[in-house]
């Protein structure tokens, strides 16, 4: 089922590096009735489920890598495990070069974590105490700090929000205070769990262009993990899908719409009363106010023959031709996944 | 060898550096807000007050409590304010409540700072400014005991009295290690075990225990160690160690204690690390 872009695996300038990663998981397992309660205390009933199996894969220095993959598909595992905070059951895991579970204190000196859904802020505290905590916890050289400082300000835009108590920012605010604090050691590797978890469209936009430009400019090597796959799509070159404990898929975003097939949106405006074209392979989704939307898969019913039949046909006004949004992409391998595994 | 010395002294110079931090946000907290301010002083001064007097008024009016004199008992009561104080004052961010930095699986914010977690968890919690309140009170009583009861108060008896105070630093916070190594396999049920076994018996090493028949006595300083919390110490700093045991009983337990809490600290951390926390809760942490 792997489907790997394995052309330069494990070059020598990696920042990630993981080989033959296995991590397992034991779940108690108990019903509810009497016979299973003495059962279970007599003999707990366990079962271990492979969160990694056997899972390789390398980032290089300065690369901006996504990692996808459905709920408890093991992405916060990976991250945990790069960060030093789990310790595998097999297999080697290095950033940096440099063993996270051996050397984890040295190692957090030159990576950056962050977990959407925590917060490292000091809560009852003004955003810049907590940096000023960072600064001494991480020993971070005064004009290492106030040369960050001023850049993550600038960038982030958060210049109003240093003297706010970090328990009266809003989430998109407090974010961007986690990501700025996050930068002020001058990590060299990024790992970010669910970064735009929960953000509106404006903060999700500041992330994103951050993100990319300390990628850009500074050569940050970030690995971020997202639900949203048009995020990921817009942030990363590269994208690592990840599903049961198996890397599934290594690749361009292109690539990866290519596994299920030229699948494209095409959206077509009638004149008033003129009912729609009869598309041969085409999915109707929906139809309002004159607006038709097909499912098109090109590779059976090629541009030139779409636009061929559109052209003869009566009533025509505009047409849109567009890729299918990542998300749906990403919904059929789930599902064609998910088939598989059971089967 | 200038380059020697420096390196030398290098980790005192960062572990005072983590200190100084953890004050700095304490007295900021503390200043956050006047209102909030001066009821945390006033609310401290009233708690420390009636935790001294309530067995101090008994031992006044009897004279003495169970073969101790009115002044050996506030020196005892003296004895513990200090350490109680030093736990307040060294314990704030849950560092010495660990089975709820455990339990709530906020130990993943500990692995992602570059210090080792034996140095955080000595420095975190520092918090002279609001949690000083029954040192200070401690050492005045303790100043006001010696005064009465006439000690010779030698550079030697310095020493022990530090020692001990140290001993029974060690006792409460590898007490509170050893039980809270329950919340790595239990993290719901033991989230609060170490208040628990730290509070839940308190009062009692505040008690003189001379009184008592001798297997409370033993009890008391081996299974449940609430007499080397302040009552052997001060009679050994008194010059009458009881029971005939060796005054240096309490250092020989301490020792012990602290390496078998090592080894089964050291397991659960291990089991953390190998299955993780199914459980994170923000509450508590980072004030």
């Amino acid at each position: 089922m792997s489907i790997m872009d394995q052309t330069d695996m494990f070059h020598t300038d990696s920042a990630v590096s993981l080989r033959g990663v296995t991590k397992t998981f034991v779940q108690w397992q108990r019903d509810n009735t009497g016979k299973g309660l003495l059962r279970n205390l007599l003999r707990p009933e366990k079962r271990s489920i492979a969160a990694l199996a056997d899972v390789s894969f390398e980032i290089a220095r300065g690369e901006f890598a996504a990692y996808a993959g459905p709920n408890g598909a093991g992405k916060s595992t990976t991250m945990k495990l790069l960060g030093g905070m789990l310790h595998p059951n097999a297999g080697t895991l290095s950033v940096l070069g440099m063993s996270p579970q051996k050397e984890r204190a040295a190692l957090m000196r030159r990576l950056g974590i962050l977990f959407g859904n925590r917060t490292e802020l000091w809560w009852d505290h003004p955003v810049i105490q907590s940096f000023e905590w960072k600064k001494v916890v991480w020993d971070i050289p005064d004009d290492v700090y106030r040369r960050n400082l001023c850049a993550v300000v600038e960038m982030l835009d958060i210049g109003d929000l240093l003297k706010t108590f970090a328990r009266e920012l809003s989430l998109g605010q407090r974010m961007r205070a986690d990501l700025a604090m996050l930068l002020l050691h001058s990590p060299e590797v990024l790992l970010l769990d669910e970064p735009t978890l929960g953000l509106d469209v404006v903060a999700k936009r500041q992330m994103i262009d951050f993100l990319k430009r300390i990628n850009l400019e500074s050569g940050v090597t970030i690995l971020v993990t997202s639900h949203d796959m048009d995020d990921l799509e817009e942030m990363a070159r590269r994208v690592l899908m990840i599903s049961d404990g198996r890397i599934a898929f290594d690749g361009g975003f292109q690539a990866l719409r290519g596994l299920t097939g030229s699948l494209t949106r095409v959206r077509i405006t009638m004149e008033e009363g003129c009912l729609p074209p009869d598309i041969p392979n085409g999915l109707l989704l929906s139809r309002e106010r004159g607006v038709f939307e097909y499912e098109i898969d090109l590779v059976t019913t090629p541009v030139k023959s779409l636009l061929g039949q559109l052209s003869i046909a009566d009533g025509v006004r505009d047409i849109e031709i567009q890729k299918a949004p990542i998300e749906q992409v990403i919904a059929q391998l789930y599902k064609g996944w998910k088939s598989q595994a059971s089967a | 060898m200038a380059d020697k010395l420096k390196r030398a002294l290098r980790v005192p110079r960062r572990i005072l550096s983590l200190l100084a931090i953890s004050a700095k946000l304490d007295l900021m907290w503390l200043l956050r807000d006047t209102k909030y301010a001066l009821t945390g002083i006033v609310g401290d001064l009233i708690f420390n007050v009636s935790t001294l007097s309530s067995i101090y008024l008994i031992a006044l009016r009897f004279g003495g409590i169970g073969g101790m004199g009115t002044d050996e008992v506030l020196f005892m009561l003296a004895y513990s304010t200090i350490t109680t104080g030093l736990f307040i004052m060294f314990g704030s961010g849950n560092n010495f409540h660990i089975s709820r930095i455990i339990g709530r699986g906020q130990l993943d914010h500990m692995h992602m700072q570059p210090l080792p977690l034996g140095v955080q968890m000595c420095t975190s919690g520092f918090s002279p400014f609001t949690g000083s309140g029954d040192l200070i009170m401690g050492a005045a009583v303790m100043a006001w005991a010696v005064r009465r009861l006439a000690l010779p108060v030698t550079p030697l008896w310095l020493t022990a009295l530090i020692g001990y105070i140290l001993c029974t630093m060690v006792v409460i916070v590898a007490r509170s290690y050893l039980f809270s190594s329950a919340a790595f396999y239990a993290p719901v049920a033991a989230e609060e075990i170490s208040t628990t076994v730290i509070e839940g018996t308190w009062l009692l090493s505040t008690f003189p225990l001379s009184g008592m028949p001798p297997w409370v006595q033993v009890g008391l300083l081996t299974i449940l160690p609430e007499g080397l919390l302040a009552w052997f110490p001060s009679l050994c700093l008194l010059g009458r160690p009881p029971l005939g045991l060796t005054a240096i009983y309490p250092l020989a337990y301490a020792l012990l204690l602290t390496l078998l809490t090592s080894l089964v600290f050291m397991k659960g951390l291990k089991h953390y690390v190998n299955n993780g926390s199914n459980r994170y809760v923000p509450y508590g942490f980072r004030r």
